[in-house]
């Protein structure tokens, strides 16, 4: 098991400094960060990143002409969502993207409201909780600011098919009870330490759980909601959609999220919805 | 409507007021925010000249022109939409090799550009910008441009991922490449006025036409 992972590690070990996690040992605050003890993860250069391995995504919903499986190639994902402290760090030198400044083009008008000022996070929002009320423009502004880039739909949903013990989660039932539980909470008026929340397989913590994340290419999803939708102007209104069946409809989280990111407007911001960053794995 | 096109631009402006009262008053106050160096169309700017240089400062607050992102045009020079400031615009994406939808969206367009007054068709620009970042080079688009016979008035526009999306997200198209290469899109033309700003946009594959026409020579009246 330990070589198998090894070697779907590949390139991705040449990271690794000694005695890192792969030997099952418990390291508390390690630095640089490890994944769980005996995850596949690596240590990595980037501080807080964390690598997730090659995989394959299977879009929850599909056009006829859309590949069942889509291979994604290793990445680094943020190991919690960025946080009010990080948020504010960026805007403090990017004024143009402070709650009075911002462009009603790239942020709503709720932008950053659980805020008490331009560079003052407050007490609604601790600096250790994830932050929200960002729009995807200033999603992605963070990320090039920090030389990161939005995980895209693939990207994200394959790591967050791990679960807390295995890296494929769909049976894995503490999480499942965790994340339907989180589903059936209310969005609390101020969100949890982001790093607090329980890591998975890979060492990631809040994929599930925490609040919803915005991904690079969220204006993909094409679902025009019923089906009586796709018919007549609905059918027009883009060219060569019609999702057929899906393909865990059980996967009731999984339609959730598909429904939020085709009903979102990149200038959209809500009291749940965060992000966090991604890169390309460093190859040798 | 289709009989603006034979109207003076007086008359056609006094139509456009008394059809669209609402528009209007949103379009003269922004008429009356624009910087007055806006007015001047600029269409005969030096082709050869890279990205001249913009004030993104004097954007209005809603115009798309704010945005960063850098295309490239048929001829390989270097364009930020911001460079369109001035002219009334009709606004589209596509990809070069699209079978269904994007022919008619040109064609579309095309009707759009009839149905205008002459004097607000000389000063329109017709853009079109591909999701197609791999296939529909400058090269792609030039020959595209000859195949269409799309004169000078139209702007064929290249961008990396990371612009297209961004625009793409600026306007409200949603996209996805499928496994045969072809692309799923809304079907949306977009008219900007002078500022930048979307004033109108048309969805869909049917009708509408008259409305995109009307919409765009009010944008340019309201200068």
């Amino acid at each position: 098991m330990k070589a198998a992972s090894l070697r779907r590690l590949g390139i991705l070990t040449l990271g690794l400094s000694a005695g890192m996690g792969l030997g099952g040992a418990e390291i508390q605050n390690p630095k640089p960060k490890t994944g769980n003890p005996g995850s596949p993860s690596v240590v990595l250069a980037q501080e807080g990143m964390i690598a997730i391995p090659a995989g394959v995504y299977v879009p929850l919903q599909r056009t006829t002409k859309e590949a069942a499986q889509v291979a994604v190639a290793s990445f680094l994902l943020d190991e919690h969502p960025v946080t009010n402290a990080e948020f504010l760090a960026f805007v403090t030198v990017q004024p143009k993207w402070r709650r009075s400044q911002v462009s009603g083009l790239f942020a709503d008008s709720s932008y950053l409201e659980n805020w008490a000022g331009d560079l003052e996070p407050g007490p609604s929002a601790p600096p250790g909780a994830p932050v929200v009320r960002v729009s995807w423009f200033a999603a992605r502004a963070y990320a090039r600011w920090a030389g990161k880039r939005l995980p895209t739909t693939a990207e994200w949903e394959l790591a967050a098919a791990a679960g807390y013990a295995r890296p494929d989660g769909r049976n894995d039932a503490e999480l499942k009870r965790d994340l339907y539980a989180w589903l059936a909470r209310p969005v609390p008026a101020v969100q949890a330490e982001a790093a607090a929340a329980r890591p998975d397989f890979h060492g990631v913590r809040g994929l599930h759980g925490l609040v919803w994340e915005w991904v690079d290419d969220f204006n993909t999803a094409m679902v025009t909601g019923e089906s009586r939708g796709d018919s007549g102007l609905e059918r027009d209104l883009f060219c060569g959609a019609g999702s057929v069946g899906a393909k865990d409809p059980g996967d009731y989280a999984a339609f959730m999220r598909t429904a939020l990111r085709s009903s979102l407007k990149a200038n959209n911001t809500t009291s749940a919805l965060g992000f966090r960053c991604a890169q390309d794995a460093p190859h040798p | 409507m289709n009989a603006i096109a034979s109207m003076s631009r007086p008359e056609i402006c006094n139509t456009i007021r008394y059809t669209f009262p609402v528009r209007l008053g949103a379009l003269i106050l922004s008429g009356l925010l624009a910087v007055p160096g806006a007015l001047a169309a600029e269409p005969a700017a030096n082709p050869d000249a890279c990205c001249p240089a913009i004030d993104a400062a004097a954007f209005t607050k809603n115009s798309l022109y704010q945005a960063d992102a850098t295309f490239t045009d048929d001829t390989g020079r270097a364009v930020k939409l911001g460079e369109l400031r001035g002219r009334p615009v009709v606004l589209a994406m596509f990809f070069a090799s699209c079978g269904y939808a994007c022919p008619l969206i040109v064609s579309d367009m095309q009707t759009i550009r009839e149905k205008l007054p002459a004097e607000i068709r000389e000063r329109a620009a017709f853009v079109l910008v591909s999701f197609d970042v791999a296939r529909d080079t400058p090269a792609a688009l030039a020959t595209y441009r000859a195949q269409r016979s799309l004169d000078g008035q139209w702007v064929l526009l290249h961008g990396a991922d990371d612009s297209v999306r961004e625009l793409a997200a600026l306007l409200g198209v949603k996209y996805k490449q499928e496994t045969d290469g072809a692309f799923s899109h809304s079907n949306l033309i977009t008219i900007l006025n002078p500022q930048g700003e979307i004033t109108h946009q048309r969805t869909g594959l049917k009708g509408g036409l008259d409305e995109a026409a009307a919409a765009l020579a009010a944008a340019a009246c309201a200068n």
